[in-house]
């Protein structure tokens, strides 16, 4: 029998928010240990807790990147379950009112067309402790940092409207697109700062019957996922195909080993309305706030580069699949830069150079002006291409300006034809026997001669006029 | 130094503002309100040796204007009903001024009525509750027992009020607590329930009626009112009050503080056994009840707070009629001070719950309700955020 996969997906994503969700405690997990605490985060007696207005904020812009309904109405509930990293018994989650229903994202499937997968929900709630466990002398211990207590995270369900690894997987690029673009989270899968739990299940293909699901988690890539995904799937078959019923439960997933193994089920309990944290109201004129606030989002500033600047659909997607990435570029013909020049020496030398530096757009020195500085100088044939390379190089070393490098170097173009000629001259009495190849029809003699000009002339020659000038020289 | 009526006694209390309202007036707290460096052990061994780490929003306005925390009394296990209470003794002992009794399902007014003293219980929501450990927080508030009606306006005046950290205060307009001259036509009209004496024993009924021809020589209105759902605030109270109090009582579970079983297997086993070996029985048998809604019959805890909003409006639609309801504050056969079961516990707090499960303002006025020396108290329920009223009603009364 042929089978189809039935896939669901459960993505956290912890917001970039200053302070945590229900104090002012810094949102910094990664700091040494319970530095950034508070009686509300310990969740000490008589604390009460006090719900951020820049969660709700960030996390309304996810919704709305996420093409959500935001509800009117949204309250928070206890989710209550007994575990050391969550010392008062229960998390705050929105779990019977969430923040927004109702959304989509477009993605391309595996036959090249688009297709719309649909969430079901997007709803927020606090982060728990870690849980670090360790040794001591041979005693296991369990130690418990609280800076990630109350972290603010949205969890976004989707509807189980994947049918393969491949289509889950781009759903979290988009997904993580998305939510870049909007400003309220990295979506680190390999730092944590998205995880993603899949909920997969079998049935005959062609039938539309929904069949008991396995929930499996512990994924730290995007790749990761697309594995777990094959292998809980080929697992599922073979069960099916040896007899054995699949039972609701947690796999988790063993990057090593590449499988998944089932998990010991953690105790959850109800959930119940929480007295002391308010309910959420939403006003249209709040809504209409946020909504000015959503930047132009990836698929239409990719229509618009294609329009406006004349990129292939290819280039286009690639220059707006980050939104710094975007505006960097943006900014580089802004300058004056022509967008195919720009595109093609962002994707071409500055971000592989940019990659080898472990720097990002943000924080490099080589910013739009003085990449457009030395793309404008090539442009003008000041320079040529050679030395533009080099001259990036530089550009990444300290903070000089392009053409101060390019006067450094001494790098300057020679367009200068009667310099140009005198030289060409030389190199034509010093190579007779290139000269007779050429003549006698080898064609790649041309490219001997240009190399030669251009090694007399130290590499400043303008290739473009050496090449004019031997063409005309040789007669061909 | 502790004693039978202090858990915690302030050796030289303090305050920082000498000139403020309450200068020199003795209050007395339970040791479930922090203050910074007390005890903070709120009758549990859940909190053994826990130390408050900072001030309840209502200590910082209280020492703000003047008053002096002499200390902190004995009181039930998380202020659950009043077993070993000894909050009202300090002030009938003549130790303060007044007192704040934590008032969960009355608890303040109850205490006040064995004392012969007067009780106040405000609207939930314009006295924040920052810093106070409590059990249920949809029903519970600080209430202010005195000797007179006089002394509690000032301290209202000074607790009420918002708290940008207390995120659960709704947004209400706080009463102005005019403390000169009383405006004595605030509360006119006093509604009895048609089925309050139907809770009550013949001679409980009675007694309540003779009490409410006082009411009547004292220039009130009364007129009989029906509410036929009276019965199901009790309900309502148990399982929406279990179902949070299983909740807040989750994070007890002695790592940080508290008591903390000696030998357990696993993190699981030391939380079990800590967890049996903490609690008193009236509170694990109600964190049992709050735990079977929670997990078992969630449908009942839904059910309850539809009810709820149901009872809320049906005292709401009552006291847009009349100016209060009037009720005894306790009754005969049920002390609240030796109820040693939840059943029991509810028996005895029948009359003031109401008030907690509606957020009503609620005054207990001593002497008026009274058999041979047993005094019943009385209760002036009354509108939301009309708590001058009351106050100015009750000290009339007492002329």
């Amino acid at each position: 029998m042929e089978y189809e996969s039935v896939i669901g997906v459960e993505i956290h994503v912890e917001l970039n928010c200053a302070t945590k969700m229900f104090c002012d405690c810094p949102n910094r997990p990664g700091d040494e240990p319970n530095r950034n605490t508070c009686p509300t985060c310990l969740w000490f007696p008589g604390a009460i807790p006090k719900f951020s207005r820049e969660a709700l904020e960030k996390a309304s812009m996810v919704c709305l990147g996420l093409n959500c309904q935001i509800q009117e109405r949204s309250a928070f509930d206890q989710k209550v379950y007994y575990y050391p990293d969550l010392p008062k018994g229960f998390q705050l989650s929105q779990a019977h009112k969430p923040l927004a229903r109702d959304g989509w994202l477009d993605i391309t499937g595996e036959d090249g067309k688009t297709k719309k997968l649909r969430i079901h929900h997007i709803h927020m709630e606090e982060d728990v402790a870690k849980l670090v466990h360790e040794t001591e002398g041979r005693t296991p211990i369990s130690l418990v940092d609280f800076n990630r207590a109350g972290v603010p995270l949205v969890e976004i369900v989707t509807e189980p409207d994947m049918r393969s690894p491949h289509d889950a997987m781009e759903f979290i690029r988009a997904l993580r697109t998305q939510i870049r673009y909007v400003g309220s989270s990295d979506c680190s899968m390999e730092s944590g700062t998205m995880r993603v739990d899949a909920n997969i299940s079998i049935r005959p293909k062609g039938t539309d019957q929904m069949n008991t699901k396995v929930e499996v988690k512990n994924m730290n890539s995007i790749r990761h996922v697309g594995d777990a995904i094959t292998y809980e799937i080929q697992r599922q078959i073979a069960c099916l195909q040896g007899g054995e019923p699949i039972i609701l439960h947690t796999r988790l997933w063993d990057p090593e080993k590449k499988v998944t193994t089932a998990m010991r089920s953690k105790f959850s309990g109800p959930c119940v309305p929480d007295p002391a944290v308010a309910q959420i109201l939403i006003s249209q004129a709040w809504l209409n706030e946020m909504q000015a606030r959503l930047p132009e989002m990836p698929a239409q500033k990719a229509e618009r580069f294609i329009r406006q600047f004349g990129l292939t659909r290819e280039e286009a997607l690639m220059m707006s699949a980050e939104r710094d990435l975007s505006e960097y570029v943006e900014t580089v013909i802004n300058h004056g830069i022509k967008p195919k020049t720009a595109t093609h020496w962002l994707a071409t030398q500055f971000l592989p150079a940019l990659r080898e530096r472990r720097q990002t757009i943000a924080d490099t020195t080589v910013n739009p002006d003085r990449f457009a500085g030395l793309l404008s100088m090539l442009e003008r044939d000041e320079i040529n291409a050679n030395a533009a390379r080099a001259v990036l190089n530089q550009l990444f070393e300290g903070d000089d300006s392009p053409a101060a490098l390019v006067e450094k170097a001494g790098v300057r173009q020679i367009s200068d034809a009667s310099a140009l000629e005198g030289l060409v001259e030389k190199v034509l009495a010093a190579n007779a026997s290139a000269v007779a190849d050429f003549r006698n029809g080898v064609a790649k003699a041309m490219g001997f001669l240009i190399g030669q000009a251009m090694q007399a002339s130290g590499g400043k020659a303008n290739p473009k006029l050496i090449r004019e000038i031997l063409t005309k020289k040789l007669g061909a | 130094m502790p004693s039978d009526i202090f858990s915690h006694r302030e050796p030289s209390p303090s305050s920082h503002g000498k000139d403020g309202t309450l200068s020199g007036m003795k209050v007395a707290l339970q040791p479930n309100m922090s203050v910074r460096g007390w005890p903070t052990e709120a009758g549990s061994m859940a909190l053994k040796r826990f130390v408050a780490l900072e001030n309840a929003t209502v200590v910082e306005r209280l020492r703000g204007a003047g008053a002096l925390l002499v200390g902190s009394t004995r009181m039930s296990e998380l202020g659950f009903g009043l077993a070993g209470d000894s909050t009202a003794s300090a002030v009938s002992g003549g130790h303060a001024d007044c007192a704040l009794i934590t008032d969960t399902m009355g608890e303040s007014r109850i205490a006040a009525s064995m004392a012969g003293l007067w009780a106040f219980k405000p609207t939930y929501g314009i006295v924040s509750r920052l810093g106070l450990i409590g059990l249920v927080p949809s029903m519970e508030c600080y209430g202010v027992v005195a000797k007179k009606p006089q002394d509690i306006a000032p301290v209202m005046k000074v607790i009420a009020g918002r708290d940008e950290n207390d995120f659960s205060m709704p947004d209400l307009a706080i009463p102005d607590f005019h403390l000169d001259g009383e405006k004595e036509d605030a509360v006119k009209n006093i509604a009895v329930l048609k089925e309050c004496p139907e809770l009550l024993t013949a001679d409980e009924a009675a007694l309540f009626r003779s009490g409410l021809s006082r009411l009547e020589k004292a220039g009130f209105n009364l007129q009989e009112a029906s509410m036929a759902d009276f019965g199901l605030f009790r309900t309502v109270h148990q399982v929406v009050g279990s179902v949070e109090a299983s909740s807040s009582a989750g994070k007890y579970d002695g790592v940080r503080y508290g008591h903390r079983a000696s030998a357990a297997k696993n993190w699981n086993e030391m939380y079990l056994k800590s967890r049996a070996e903490a609690f008193g029985l009236p509170v694990k048998a109600y964190l049992f009840q709050g735990a079977y809604f929670q997990f078992e019959n969630f449908d009942a805890f839904e059910d309850a707070c539809r009810i709820r909003a149901r009872l809320v409006k049906a005292m709401d639609d009552l006291l847009a009629r009349v100016d209060a309801i009037a009720l005894p504050t306790r009754r005969k056969g049920y002390p609240a001070e030796k109820a040693a079961t939840v059943g029991q516990v509810y028996d005895a707090f029948l009359l003031t719950l109401a008030a907690n499960v509606t957020g009503l303002p609620a005054l207990q006025v001593p002497g008026i309700v009274s058999d041979d020396g047993f005094d019943f108290g009385l209760q002036l329920v009354g509108r939301r955020l009309s708590e001058p009223h009351l106050l100015s009603a009750g000290a009339l009364l007492r002329r």
